[in-house]
């Protein structure tokens, strides 16, 4: 568990924060200059709180109070940066041992081959970074934070400089340091999206300060929190299962819970769980199973709750996940949707976004 | 192949000495000073970086008279490590290290201020995180990617050393076998009638010598920037 408790001010910014992150992997979310990346620094020890205790574990890393201020090199605390940072004059090999060596046996908690076959570097090791593409360097870059051993890794925008096929290739190894590794991870992004395949546990900070805190999907909604999630077009995320892939069709087919949904064509087997995207404003609400309509994908749910922010509402329906869709005012008043009411909710197959396997 | 005289190797000898022990007496301070110019900032770092460079722009004749007033046997500083240290400075080959070590010192700082801050900052940050001690980081990362830079600082004031005159003869004179490098005997063998062959022979070492350093250096940058 991380506590944090810490003031810093700067020339125009003032970050205060008091949070507890409890569970294994938990995101912080938030608009650009909304203090992420400071929180980071401050957790890793390379800046300094102006006031405040940190504790890892309970580990005190800083404590203003008692005069502890542990060295980034002691905190044990990895850091995987937006640019992957890996040393140009170093082989991937060697990058990966950079932090590995400083550790004594019984430190080291995972080997060298174990995780070059789980971030599947081994054909990249003896290259220099300079010849690797992006994603592979950004593997090399969270191989060689996991090889240090550390008990808490943080990621400030690791994908951030990847595009959408690179991502969702990435977002695998980024599960399986979450599942089999079982280092805890404090991951900031500000991409709905990106957080929901990872995480639910969200913090949500704007200008320096925590402006909710705890399951995404129950903070959501509120209305200070809801224009910064809509800011980047909210996202829905479901895992689903592909059961036929029809290449000729120019679509391929998917199980979610009971219910089959039309996706565009992936090249996916079948059998494989993978994640797909759903925009919350690409789905519209309907009272009856519509006839006559090109949409396909039609899932049936139950209203879980209205809500309302910027003259937009957020219908949530129980689908067997929780989904958010977005309608107007005007919508929810002439179809007089209700907490309880079933509902149906279309979604046109072409508008989905095909995501990473599900591990 | 020219025949050096002994009196003339021992010349030679004593210019290479010379050279290496200035190289050496400077790396360590133009790396800190490097590193302080390049990475921090504080009040009063203007007047650091004037007072560094200032060796280049005085004329060598005064930089000498001023090691003269600060390290004479009469001055308390030379008097201190006389007494104490046993350092003898003045007029003694290694008052010829300290004076081509000043007057070279600001094309050393240069180039490897130049290197460090050529380095991306936050690859030594990253190397913190991953558990390297702050002098570690820096030396595994910053100076490591810094050497080439490193490298032709210690060429430019090695060949700064082997042409050093006027601050040398002003403060440690020009006394055989003890501080007359190179410069300082062909211009002492100039001024005698008989000394025309010496000063040829030595010019060609001089030639050949500053030679072989650019070109050293140069392969060994290449060689460096290519791992």
């Amino acid at each position: 568990m991380l506590t944090l408790k810490v003031r810093r001010s700067f020339q125009d910014f003032k970050l205060d924060i008091d949070v507890a992150c409890r569970y294994p992997v938990t995101a912080v979310f938030g608009a650009s200059g909304s203090g992420k990346t400071t929180l980071l620094n401050l957790i890793s020890g390379l800046m300094r709180p102006d006031e405040g205790e940190i504790a890892l574990d309970g580990q005190v890393l800083f404590s203003s109070l008692n005069g502890v201020d542990l060295p980034p090199e002691r905190r044990r605390v990895g850091f995987v940066f937006q640019d992957d940072l890996l040393f140009p004059h170093l082989t991937v090999m060697q990058n990966l041992r950079y932090g590995y060596d400083f550790l004594s046996g019984d430190e080291k908690r995972f080997t060298i081959d174990q995780i070059v076959d789980l971030m599947a570097l081994s054909g990249l090791v003896d290259r220099h970074p300079e010849g690797l593409s992006g994603g592979e360097r950004q593997r090399v870059a969270l191989g060689r934070a996991i090889l240090a051993s550390p008990n808490l890794l943080l990621m400030d925008e690791p994908l951030s400089a990847l595009d959408q096929v690179l991502k969702d290739r990435i977002i695998p190894y980024l599960r399986h340091i979450r599942t089999e590794l079982n280092i805890p991870m404090l991951y900031v992004s500000h991409s709905v999206a990106e957080i929901l395949e990872l995480t639910g546990q969200v913090i949500v900070l704007k200008e320096g300060r925590v402006l909710a805190h705890g399951d995404f999907f129950e903070i959501a909604h509120k209305p200070d929190v809801l224009p910064l999630v809509e800011a980047h077009g909210f996202e829905n995320v479901l895992p689903v299962e592909v059961i036929a892939n029809q290449s000729d069709a120019g679509s391929c087919r998917v199980l979610f819970k009971d219910q089959e949904l039309l996706v565009p064509p992936c090249s996916r087997p079948v059998g494989q769980r993978i994640f797909i995207g759903i925009r919350a404003n690409d789905i519209i609400l309907c009272r009856t199973r519509p006839d006559g309509l090109s949409i396909r994908n039609v899932l049936q749910g139950r209203i879980l709750g209205v809500t309302r922010a910027d003259g937009k509402q957020l219908v949530y329906v129980d689908v067997g996940k929780r989904l958010a869709v977005e309608v107007t005012v005007e919508a929810v008043k002439e179809l007089d949707l209700k907490t309880g009411e079933q509902i149906l909710c279309l979604v046109k197959a072409q508008s989905i976004r095909i995501g990473p396997d599900v591990e | 192949m020219i025949k050096l005289t002994n009196d003339e190797l021992q010349v030679l000898l004593l210019s290479l000495k010379v050279g290496l022990f200035c190289v050496a007496v400077s790396l360590p301070p133009a790396t800190i000073m490097g590193w302080v110019l390049a990475r921090t900032s504080f009040r009063g770092k203007l007047l650091l970086d004037g007072l560094c460079h200032l060796p280049l722009v005085l004329p060598p004749v005064v930089t000498g008279y001023l090691l003269l007033l600060v390290f004479s046997r009469r001055s308390v500083l030379g008097a201190f490590l006389r007494d104490n240290l046993g350092l003898q400075i003045a007029f003694d080959w290694k008052g010829a290290v300290l004076a081509s070590a000043v007057v070279g010192f600001p094309l050393m700082l240069r180039s490897i201020r130049l290197a460090i801050e050529s380095v991306d900052p936050r690859l030594e940050r990253a190397a913190r995180t991953l558990g390297a001690g702050p002098i570690r980081a820096f030396f595994t990362i910053t100076f490591r990617l810094a050497l080439p830079g490193v490298l032709v600082g210690t060429l430019l004031s090695f060949a700064r050393s082997l042409g050093e005159f006027g601050a040398t003869i002003t403060f440690v004179s020009n006394i055989a076998g003890e501080t007359r490098t190179l410069p300082l005997a062909i211009y002492t063998f100039l001024n005698r009638p008989d000394g025309e062959d010496a000063v040829f022979r030595l010019v060609i070492v001089s030639v050949l010598i500053s030679f072989a350093a650019l070109v050293s250096g140069e392969v060994l940058t290449r060689r460096m920037r290519r791992n």
